[in-house]
């Protein structure tokens, strides 16, 4: 009997994991080098501050991969309108401009 | 067996309210069509090409300036600084005061001696370039020559030699994937004479001013005047021009 209630509790928690889990910060240190030499901390992106806003469709897959490491983000290629500088995103008036700088790389 | 079937029961009306709770928190099922929707009209808008010069004030305030010159005299525009029949004066609240030459056009020159002179609104009817912003590109119209003011109130008056310093100025960006910078003297000293910049903002020495972006974007350096009466810092490419491989060859 407790053993029932056991499992029973343990697919609960499982499920719901599934459902109402949020992502948290993803920092951006691939190019720690490069950042290094340019005085930067890396790049902070809030997940669960996206996810507000937008569903999981208007990025993934088509403007960011959903993969850890397949996004090769660059700055220049934000200000080339790819990612983060991607046409409706942080390269128009909708969201903060690219140059605000310490909004995303966060000493 | 009385065993299992209870646990079942109890595993099922877990899972049932489970779904019930995710159904109602996540509100998924009812918005996705309209979520597929949106990404579809992004799409459209993606295949469109990215360099859409489309100005962000266009609203109410320029369809009512189209109309308020159509209905006063045919638009030009072809602008030509040197034909006077191209001004548009306006009055301090924006209407239209009068058109033409200022010596013939009565209206015109009626309100040009009240004091009402060029209008922001009417300069966007001009033809004048613009950047992507919608912003005038002052520094196209002078390269392009479509303005050539005087240099003195004496009309006959001639720039000095000092007044232009054509010398382009490479700054190296310390990230290793970001374009360099190519500052040209001679479009700011079009404007600008040399005591504006230097040495209070910028150290006439070369390695000396350690510029970083994130200053700039608080109003240091090229901050000072960029984003307020010069181009916005949000125009990357711009000032980054030149590309970091051309510079390793």
């Amino acid at each position: 009997m407790i053993r029932g209630w056991l499992v029973a509790g343990v697919l609960v928690l499982v499920l719901s994991s599934i459902g109402f889990a949020k992502l948290g910060n993803i920092i951006f240190d691939d190019k720690i080098e490069s950042l290094k030499k340019a005085g930067m901390p890396p790049a902070v992106f809030p997940h669960a501050k996206h996810e507000d806003i937008y569903k999981c469709e208007d990025c993934h897959p088509n403007i960011f991969k959903d993969k850890r490491g397949a996004n090769d983000v660059t700055m220049h290629k934000n200000m080339n309108g790819e990612f983060c500088g991607a046409a409706e995103c942080h390269n128009s008036p909708k969201a903060f401009p690219l140059y605000m700088c310490n909004k995303c790389h966060i000493k | 067996m009385r065993k299992a079937i209870k646990f079942l029961l109890y595993s099922l009306i877990f899972i049932l309210i489970f779904s019930f709770m995710a159904s109602g928190g996540i509100a998924a099922e009812p918005s996705k069509t309209g979520g597929k929707k949106a990404v579809k009209s992004k799409d459209k808008t993606k295949t469109a090409p990215k360099s859409e010069t489309k100005p962000p004030k266009t609203g109410a305030q320029k369809k009512e300036d189209v109309s308020r010159e159509s209905a006063a005299e045919t638009p030009q525009k072809a602008f030509d600084p040197k034909d006077r029949r191209n001004l548009i004066y306006l009055d301090t609240k924006g209407d239209l005061a009068g058109t033409g030459d200022i010596k013939k056009s009565g209206i015109a020159s009626k309100f040009a001696k009240i004091g009402a002179g060029w209008h922001p609104t009417a300069l966007a009817e001009t033809g004048l370039p613009v950047d992507k912003y919608g912003l005038i590109n002052w520094a196209k119209i002078v390269k392009d020559k479509l303005i050539d003011p005087n240099w003195n109130l004496d009309p006959d008056a001639k720039p000095d030699d000092e007044e232009f310093f054509d010398v382009k100025i490479l700054f190296e960006t310390k990230s290793d994937f970001m374009d360099n910078v190519v500052f040209p003297h001679d479009i700011h000293t079009w404007w600008l004479k040399c005591e504006v910049c230097h040495p209070a903002i910028f150290l006439p020495a070369k390695g000396q001013n350690n510029m970083t972006m994130a200053g700039i974007a608080e109003g240091k350096w090229c901050g000072r005047c960029h984003g307020k009466i010069a181009f916005p810092l949000a125009d990357c490419n711009r000032c980054h021009t030149q590309p970091k491989r051309a510079v390793k060859k």
